[in-house]
């Protein structure tokens, strides 16, 4: 290697400079492009958290009460929201009910027997039907699961309360009492989860796709000519680009954290913000190799957007951002090791809501930044490989 | 109107297409690629929940208890853990997501029929599954329980345990499974995946094709041409219609044939609501291409208005009633609802038109009004 005098390395800092500024003055003279980053970083954020919850709420169910007892409507009364919602509407009869449920009006149909009460103080066992419908089979299994608790706890009720009248008492018996405790969000706030999952996966797609779309564009345009016969290195007019892109998107990450995380649905932030946004500058720069790697296979645009469907896709949903990770079969979860996102969207979660420090988290920092460097490296390379 | 001209504008666009190999051949991969990974991948199963166990008494039935828990195949055991003060580094790196406390004298109470409290961690990131988690330890709990207020009972009162599981449950809950019996979570998901895909590929096919014309300057061809406005979209937009209607049929045979979706409605209906459907997608990418200048904001705009509302407002993963008030009605605004209760109707439910045609109504009115839109908004003359 030879020794480069100092005059060399300022040019080499003045020419990044150029290009940099060069690269911020694109990207700003966009206007709908940032419009859209402005959005995406906000109004797609606070739209997420705010209507978004995966859990089964308001469940319409539609009663067929044929006994209209005490007891029955004591049952039918612990089938309440958050988790069902009775219908207004009463269903006379199965084929009634059955209509409903077609047309997708209900989700669940109780039927509840002539006998029901009588069979009870008699202390015979007695039937409920429940017919679920269960094109969503996740939340078929929910309702199915939360009606079988419901009933099942209505009836040792019964069954206590005739027991105890007998003389025999199990009230307080034997029994496993168990204490919840949910860690990091005691309430479940869906909120809190599903505005931090889109901020990980828009920053995500930026990466990839921003990158990715500033390179190809000079092609298409055909300034690439320019940049080739200029005094650069690829790395000169690589790097400047990949700074600029993350420049933007910390920063859309900075307003959306401030206005609309802790702004609107104050997330409580537990971990350190320095942290975050160090792991996050690593994960947009690292990922940008990717979009660097689409943009030396892609010769116009529209390509670009296919292939960064293509790999952004399966990456999104394949790292647990809005489906547990646990429930894939095990080799994509295999496949799963391979997207820099899983690794990103563990630490992101674990210093925004579990307040976890690098202690914790350096082993999935160091796998990301490993990953990351490996798909740096292969997009510098085939980078490198266009210009020869 | 002049069906020549627009053959003519049809026909460049279809040769622009075919000509760019790549773009013309991810046109068919990309919806293929997405619906197998998605298929296998886009699970909301919970299942596998890794669990750890700290268990203070070590006697008999504690170890039952745990083995409860650690038979069951929602839960997959991590091994036991010491002391409680490691399970907030265990909870925090991801290691577990759930942990059960058994504290000590849990079988001394149990014996003397005092009731012992168990305490149980959860994680709870991602509150669905914490919700799910927590639904699995009831259930495990409340079994447990049976079994030994069933004990108990038949002790005291000398009658059979199995008369004592009677007794304690008078009511018996029967669960009938409608339309997708065996619970089946791909059988859900193949045909709602058809909804997701032809929501997000036809605009971006769509906005791409337009605004690369306007990008490179070609559009200027077409300013200056005899080609009227409505010839001119038309013309534009007929090869990706009829590339997404062949994507629509690709996807149908994958979710039936490879995911082995039930098919219960009538094929012709479907393909008729589809093409309605996918009008309306190349709508959207029509409209947005009218808006931007340049393919990265084209790709970014699309991706944004289709992608993220057609997973969370769709009734892919949540079904609309289940949403907040502001989200329904964000919901009942796009098109992607409509089409999944057709999907739905006509896959696993199997009914008749008679219960969605006005489903397919709202969908034919919002893809006119698409492509009115576009078509004011299209200007031949270049703004000054």
């Amino acid at each position: 290697m030879k020794r480069e005098s100092p005059v060399e390395i300022l040019n080499w800092l003045r020419r990044i400079h150029v290009m940099t500024v060069k690269e911020f003055l694109q990207l700003l003279r966009d206007v709908v492009l940032l419009i859209f980053i402005a959005y995406a970083f906000t109004a797609d954020i606070y739209l997420a958290g705010a209507g978004v919850s995966l859990q089964l709420r308001e469940a319409a169910l539609v009663v067929m009460d044929h006994d209209k007892s005490a007891s029955s409507r004591e049952l039918l009364s612990r089938f309440m929201p958050p988790n069902f919602k009775i219908s207004a509407e009463e269903a006379t009869h199965p084929r009634h009910a059955m209509d409903l449920l077609d047309r997708g009006n209900a989700m669940a149909v109780i039927d509840i027997g002539p006998s029901f009460e009588k069979s009870l103080i008699a202390g015979e066992p007695t039937t409920v039907q429940i017919q679920i419908d269960t094109t969503n089979s996740v939340l078929g299994f929910l309702a199915s699961s939360y009606a079988q608790q419901i009933t099942g706890k209505y009836g040792l009720e019964i069954a206590l309360k005739k027991l105890g009248a007998a003389g025999g008492s199990v009230a307080t018996g034997p029994v496993i009492l168990d204490d919840h405790r949910v860690w990091f969000n005691p309430n479940q706030n869906d909120a809190w989860f599903m505005s931090i999952s889109e901020l990980l996966t828009i920053i995500t797609l930026f990466s990839v796709l921003l990158p990715a779309a500033a390179m190809v564009r000079e092609k298409e345009r055909g300034t690439i000519e320019q940049l080739l016969v200029a005094p650069l290195s690829a790395f000169q007019i690589m790097f400047p680009k990949v700074l600029a892109m993350t420049t933007v998107i910390l920063i859309g990450c900075a307003i959306s954290l401030t206005v609309v995380i802790t702004g609107i649905f104050h997330v409580p932030i537990k971990g350190s913000l320095t942290l975050f946004f160090a792991v996050t500058a690593l994960y947009v720069f690292t990922t940008a190799g990717l979009g660097l790697f689409i943009s030396t296979i892609a010769r116009n645009l529209a390509q670009v957007g296919m292939m960064t469907v293509l790999v952004f896709t399966p990456m999104l949903f394949l790292s647990g951002a809005w489906t547990p990770p646990e429930a894939m079969p095990a080799w994509m979860r295999t496949v799963m090791y391979a997207s820099p996102l899983h690794y990103y969207i563990d630490t992101g979660f674990g210093i925004l809501l579990k307040g976890a420090g690098i202690d914790i988290l350096w082993d999935e920092i160091l796998e990301m930044a490993l990953l990351g460097s490996v798909i740096f490296g292969m997009g510098m390379w085939r980078f490198r490989k266009q210009f020869e | 109107m002049n069906v020549r001209r627009i053959s003519a504008v049809a026909q460049k666009e279809w040769r622009e297409i075919v000509r760019d190999k790549v773009f013309f051949s991810l046109a068919f991969i990309v919806p293929v690629a997405m619906m197998i990974l998605l298929g296998y991948g886009l699970s909301l199963d919970v299942e596998n929940i890794p669990l750890t166990i700290v268990d203070d008494d070590r006697s008999a039935m504690s170890r039952d208890y745990a083995y409860r828990f650690i038979g069951s195949r929602y839960f997959d055991f991590k091994g036991y853990t010491a002391h409680e003060r490691d399970l907030r580094v265990l909870l925090t790196d991801n290691r577990v997501r759930a942990a059960i406390i058994i504290p000590p004298d849990f079988e001394k109470n149990l014996l003397a029929g005092r009731p012992s409290a168990v305490q149980t961690l959860i994680d709870g990131t991602f509150p669905f599954r914490a919700q799910t988690t927590k639904g699995y330890i009831i259930a495990i709990n409340s079994a447990v329980n049976m079994d030994l207020m069933a004990d108990h009972l038949s002790r005291a009162k000398g009658i059979s345990i199995q008369k004592a599981h009677e007794l304690l449950r008078p009511v018996i809950l029967e669960t009938r499974y409608l339309y997708n019996q065996s619970l089946k979570s791909i059988w859900s998901l193949a045909p709602k995946l058809i909804m997701l895909i032809l929501m997000i590929s036809p605009p971006f096919l769509t906005a791409l094709g337009v605004v690369r014309e306007k990008e490179s300057g070609s559009i200027y061809n077409i300013y200056v041409s005899t080609v009227s406005r409505a010839e001119f979209l038309i013309g534009k937009l007929f090869p990706y219609l009829a590339i997404s209607l062949v994507n629509a049929l690709i996807l149908f045979l994958l979710a039936t044939g490879l995911f082995g979706a039930p098919f219960k409605g009538s094929v012709l209906v479907f393909f008729a609501s589809t093409l309605v459907y996918v009008c309306c997608t190349t709508g959207i990418g029509l409209v947005a291409s009218v808006f931007v200048r340049t393919q990265t904001a084209a790709m970014i705009v699309t991706s944004i208005i289709t992608l993220v509302p057609a997973v969370l407002y769709s009734g892919v993963l949540i079904p609309v009633f289940s949403l907040e008030k502001t989200a329904q009605v964000v919901a009942h605004l796009l098109p992607a609802m409509y089409y999944t209760n057709i999907v739905t109707a006509c896959f696993l439910k199997g009914i008749g038109i008679a219960y969605f045609w006005q489903d397919i109504l709202v969908l034919a009115g919002y893809a006119a009004a698409l492509m009115l839109l576009g078509y004011l908004m299209f200007r031949k003359r270049t703004s000054s």
